[in-house]
């Protein structure tokens, strides 16, 4: 029995250096290897929160509706109901967390941008020439933004 | 065979278990260490991925072209606005009419989208009547199921999270850009701030919040629909989107399964 796997000494510490090398090499992979790794995949599963966890840039509709609940209430009964406030308003983080910051005026171009005439604009939307459409000092003399069609 | 049960072998064995498993546990609490060490992970807690599957659509004949999207998005998720990359953008296509006489059904297909579409598009060069036809198709991270994105990843880095959307792990990625040149969509883009492959997440810490991403919650058209397939809310859009429209995505043919689908394609988008 001992005969058979009587080696050379040369191989005996080649296959013990072998063994060490391996054996090292799997501690090392232990420890290096993140404790999330392979919790959903082949990938580390923190880098999920981790993504997650940034802060959020524009508010969002259902934050506007917590103190405004009714301009939420009369856009959503007019044509423009589809839109969320930061839309026009802009990104309003800023005045969530203090009301003290005011949101800039609306101006003529945020109208044009999504209503300027195009051939490439679907047929559905209410499209005008603003050079012919009117002159006058701007929309909101006709238009209120939040009833667009209750023209006076 | 006669078993020889004394109490010096049984209490040698309970030694060695309990032995063992603070063996286990030690290298556990030890490992941890040597973890915190190494990454520092800013890991929210509180968020099961495996609870959602995310889903984009995007309705072509209610795009209006306004960018407003493209804006809002590098906005929220801190991308460079130059050099000029893009996690969501928009194509304006132009399918002029077939010369008279040729026989064809469609002239020249003409595609632009200047800065993204940020800032909104110029008119068109080519006179009103000579096109056929006009539209818009907003573009974003195909979030295919078998993402060449995350196949090519020789760190890992890139992953399909359960929750259907492929996300890049910044502590991990190389910045090697093999992602970039697999992604058949021009979706993905290196980030010169963090020097890592970038792309669309879903607006993940959106998503993850309950809100919705940044391009869904701007667009005024309602051309982009987002929803949760696994717990779908009352009033959930995507449900009537898929109920109500014909569902197509980009390149089928790759067989990479795009999550984001689109309605109302023309044949000449790619």
């Amino acid at each position: 029995m001992n005969r058979l796997f009587k080696l050379p000494p040369q191989i005996v510490r080649l296959v013990l250096l072998a063994v060490a090398v391996v054996t090292v090499f799997l501690i090392a992979r232990y420890f290096l290897t993140p404790l999330s790794f392979g919790q959903y995949g082949h990938y580390r599963g923190d880098a999920i929160q981790e993504i997650a966890a940034r802060e959020p840039y524009w508010a969002g509709r259902r934050t506007c509706d917590e103190c405004h609940p009714d301009h939420v209430k009369k856009l959503a009964a007019a044509e423009h109901k589809g839109l969320s406030c930061e839309t026009c308003h802009g990104p309003s983080r800023a005045h969530v967390e203090n009301p003290e910051v005011k949101l800039p005026k609306m101006s003529f171009g945020q109208c044009v941008r999504c209503h300027e005439a195009s051939p490439s604009r679907p047929a559905w939307l209410h499209q005008i020439k603003s050079r012919t459409h009117y002159t006058g000092q701007g929309c909101t003399e006709c238009h209120a933004p939040h009833q667009p069609n209750e023209v006076p | 065979m006669k078993e020889n049960v004394s109490r010096r072998s049984v209490l040698k064995k309970l030694a060695g278990i309990l032995g063992g498993t603070m063996v286990v546990s030690a290298g556990r609490a030890s490992k941890a260490a040597v973890q915190k060490l190494l990454v520092n992970s800013g890991a929210l807690r509180g968020y099961d991925p495996t609870q959602h599957k995310w889903l984009m659509a995007l309705d072509v004949d209610r795009c209006i072209g306004c960018g407003l999207c493209a804006e809002a998005c590098k906005s929220e998720n801190d991308v460079p606005l130059e050099p000029r990359y893009f996690r969501t953008w928009i194509e304006r296509y132009v399918i002029t009419k077939a010369p008279a006489g040729s026989g064809e059904s469609r002239g020249d297909v003409f595609v632009d989208s200047p800065n993204g579409g940020i800032g909104g598009f110029p008119p068109s060069s080519i006179p009103k009547e000579d096109i056929l036809k006009s539209f818009f198709v907003p573009k974003l991270c195909n979030l295919c199921e078998n993402s060449p994105c995350a196949q090519v990843c020789p760190v890992g880095a890139t992953f399909d999270s359960p929750d259907g959307a492929v996300l890049v792990d910044r502590n991990y990625c190389i910045g090697c850009g093999f992602c970039i040149q697999a992604c058949p969509y021009g979706c993905r883009f290196f980030n010169p701030v963090t020097h890592t492959a970038d792309k669309c997440t879903l607006c993940y810490h959106r998503i993850t919040r309950g809100l919705r991403p940044a391009c869904v919650e701007i667009c005024p058209s309602q051309a982009r629909i987002f929803g949760d397939l696994k717990n779908p809310l009352p009033d959930d859009p995507i449900q009537h989107f898929i109920a109500t429209k014909q569902a197509e995505v980009l390149k089928p043919h790759l067989g990479t399964s795009p999550r984001v689908v689109y309605a109302g394609l023309d044949k000449e988008v790619r």
